[in-house]
């Protein structure tokens, strides 16, 4: 892949969960963009976005990670590529009304002004992959056909429908839709500790549909959001079952691949 | 001033269990929201005209919430002009005592009822049924229910999670009890003659009539009720005693707000363009027409004035048309009763604990919500159900009703990770103490909150070499921290 417009310049928004978890994720989005002439920067002050604490209904602690993720951000305006469409949509949508909380009264413009800003510059990985590079002819080592599972905040709350898909199809790799997509997968951070049996049915729900699309030639399920995948992953571990689990970045760093090379 | 729900006491674990293990439910559930949703986006296809008359509807709810005082006033003034009687109930128990005495005072034995969401949340029948009356739910999944002495699991589709042979059943021995032949078969036609059949014999013996009210116009004094099965007609034209019982939120001002507002029931929550019977009252019988001889309108508060003013106004915008539920994922996998509530769903998880001040529902907003945002997009009224749930969950925490070692969870946890070295350090600690949680290389438990992931499910450890490690010794300029 080529950038479109010579060298750019972005800044890694990794966010906990592939951090600790799948830090290949990362690596994978690093190498995709390094490939395509893109500089990337990961200021590494950054911490989590506080989705989780936030979806548990505590504000005031959600808004002090907020006011960290608007401070390590706030100085620079290149773009920030979020790997990860929910935390993504954290930062645009509930930023500028939650980092106030908790602030004397003589700052709560400032700080509206300040994530607003920053929430300006946050494009999910593959929006921006969509948008500004474009696939070089090299041969794809990625798998053929994969099932796509999109995250419910980039759904509905970004907006973003067609970016995975037009990204991974650019490649060659057919994407088959998943049997009620648009259901959620039932993670919804901590809900999955929480209210685990809800979580589970319905992530066994998604599991069933990832084997009729396995039916019809997918060969793993690829998503942009890494706390379904590991949600779905581990559910199925626990059964014994063997589907690959793949976040966008990692199988593009795949199609980026020659032919038979790793 | 709060108002009062009937509740299921039993605690949300054995409720959701029983939906969660109950099969004929979940699949006749999942089929039937699954048949409404995939209606509602074909109905919208290619009727662009009714995308400008949902806004207006919106409008139109939102200005008759704005105000409310005054409309109910002007309500009664026009209903009672046309000779009808009103009567305001602040409170569940006022409701009750109001259409008791109606009934009492007329001496009324049989009551026949078109399907009414507020008539379950007010108990009604069973205040009735204690005075000596027997009362007789004519819309078919509300008479499914009755027989099986059950609540309603879905506010539109009362009935959505009995399959046919368990309506045949119920039907069988209903048939011996009325001393009518039994259905043919257990296909849709044939239970619905046989309740055909069943229910006309209730419509012509009956000496009072109950319905809610979708709507009521307050220019006209009108209540507008919608039905897909013509019982409302008998319901309010054969007895000789009419009581509307009308949540006060179903206010709309005028003729023309009606217009935009009375296909949206119908077009978001089966998929159809309109109900196949629109049932308009004006009045008792005139001197001219048909109907009963005394009309009553009773609105109801029931806690509903108590959200006027707050964050959660929009609430009252509600048509109960059921969208929400079609498309809330937890609503498919536990059924509306698990939410031990008369409404269920997401906007059973918003209104349950708001109209009783957090008496009934309470765990509601935290167990029964992923937070996906689909009920969002779904309410035709734009009411803001996700927003709602949350601020609801933030409510909880403020009134201290959650536990305390999940507030000093999610206290540590964010406390913890507001700052670069503490969030570092909380990852190396996790990695040294994961040792003993380890099997062939993934994590099989883990202690505190974040035990509940590892009774079904399985994680990667925290990885021997982190993102942030890996950028530090491949790109950074040093280390860190």
């Amino acid at each position: 892949m080529k950038t479109e417009l010579g060298t750019r310049t972005v800044r890694l928004f990794a966010t906990c969960l592939i951090d600790a978890f799948r830090p290949d994720v990362g690596q994978a989005a690093v190498q995709v963009l390094e490939q395509a002439g893109v500089e990337v920067q990961f200021p590494s002050s950054q911490t989590c976005c506080g989705q989780f604490v936030f979806n548990a209904g505590y504000r005031q602690q959600a808004a002090v990670l907020a006011r960290h993720f608007v401070s390590v951000f706030q100085d620079e305006s290149t773009p920030i590529v979020a790997l990860s469409g929910s935390c993504a949509a954290m930062v645009v949508h509930e930023y500028p009304t939650l980092v106030i909380d908790g602030v004397a009264a003589g700052e709560t413009a400032s700080w509206a002004a300040a994530a607003r800003a920053v929430g300006g510059h946050v494009v999910e990985f593959s929006q921006w992959v969509a948008a500004h590079l474009t696939p070089s002819g090299a041969a794809a080592s990625a798998p053929r056909c994969l099932a796509l599972h999109q995250g419910c905040h980039m759904r509905r709350v970004l907006g973003e429908n067609a970016e995975p898909a037009q990204v991974l199809s650019r490649h060659g790799i057919e994407i088959q839709e998943l049997v009620d997509a648009d259901q959620c997968c039932g993670f919804g951070g901590t809900y999955s500790m929480t209210e685990w049996a809800v979580s589970t049915a319905l992530g066994d729900a998604k599991i069933a549909a990832l084997e009729e699309a396995g039916r019809r030639g997918a060969m793993g399920l690829v998503s942009a959001d890494l706390g379904c995948l590991l949600h779905l992953q581990g559910r199925m571990r626990r059964r014994g079952l063997s589907w690959p689990v793949y976040h966008v970045a990692e199988v593009l760093r795949e199609a980026m691949q020659p032919q038979g090379g790793e | 001033m709060a108002g009062h729900l009937p509740a299921d006491i039993r605690p949300w674990n054995v409720r959701r269990d029983n939906g969660l293990t109950n099969a004929i439910m979940r699949e006749t559930l999942a089929s039937g929201t699954r048949r409404f949703s995939e209606g509602k986006r074909q109905v919208f296809q290619g009727y662009e005209s009714q995308e400008a008359a949902r806004q207006a509807g919106v409008q139109a709810k939102r200005r008759a919430v704005a105000h409310l005082d005054e409309l109910l006033e002007r309500a009664q003034a026009t209903i009672q002009a046309q000779g009808g009687t009103t009567h305001v109930a602040a409170t569940a128990g006022e409701a009750r005592a109001i259409v008791r005495e109606i009934a009492q005072n007329a001496g009324v034995r049989l009551v026949v009822k078109s399907k009414s969401m507020l008539t379950e949340e007010l108990e009604l029948n069973k205040e009735l049924a204690a005075s000596g009356m027997r009362v007789i739910e004519t819309d078919l999944g509300e008479y499914i229910i009755q027989l099986a002495r059950e609540t309603p699991s879905h506010i539109l589709a009362p009935a959505a999670h009995k399959n046919r042979a368990q309506i045949r059943a119920l039907f069988e021995v209903d048939a011996q009890q009325a001393h009518l032949p039994p259905p043919a078969d257990d296909d849709a036609r044939s239970l619905t003659q046989f309740a055909r059949a069943r229910l006309r014999q209730e419509f012509l013996a009956a000496d009072m009539g109950i319905t809610g009210g979708n709507f009521c116009v307050v220019e006209t004094g009108t209540v507008a009720l919608i039905t897909n099965e013509g019982n409302a007609d008998w319901v309010t034209s054969v007895p000789r005693l009419l009581v509307c019982v009308v949540g006060i939120e179903k206010l709309v001002e005028t003729w023309e707000d009606l217009t935009h507002l009375i296909q949206q029931p119908a077009m978001n929550g089966i998929g159809q363009r309109l109900s196949s019977y629109t049932t308009l009252i004006s009045g008792p019988r005139s001197q001219f027409g048909e109907g009963p001889e005394e009309f009553h309108v009773v609105f109801v508060d029931n806690g509903r004035r108590s959200l006027v003013g707050t964050p959660y106004e929009d609430v009252l915008s509600c048509i109960r048309c059921g969208a929400c539920l079609n498309v809330c994922p937890v609503f498919r996998q536990v059924g509306g009763h698990a939410y031990g509530s008369v409404y269920s769903g997401p906007i059973g998880v918003v209104e349950t604990p708001l109209l009783t001040d957090f008496e009934v529902g309470a765990e509601l907003p935290s167990v029964a919500c992923t937070v996906c945002h689909a009920c969002g997009e779904a309410c035709p009224m734009d009411i803001d159900l996700p927003g709602h749930i949350l601020r609801l969950r933030q409510e909880k925490v403020r009134r201290h009703l959650t536990a305390r070692s999940a507030n000093w969870s999610y206290g540590m946890w964010s406390g913890a990770w507001a700052t670069p070295a503490g969030y570092r350090r909380s990852l190396r600690l996790a990695r040294l103490a994961q040792k003993i949680y380890l099997r062939r290389g993934w994590l099989r438990n883990a202690p505190g909150l974040a035990h509940g992931w590892f009774i079904t499910r399985d994680m990667p450890k925290v990885a021997d070499i982190t993102f942030h490690e890996w950028w530090a010794q491949n790109r950074g300029t040093g280390a860190h921290d």
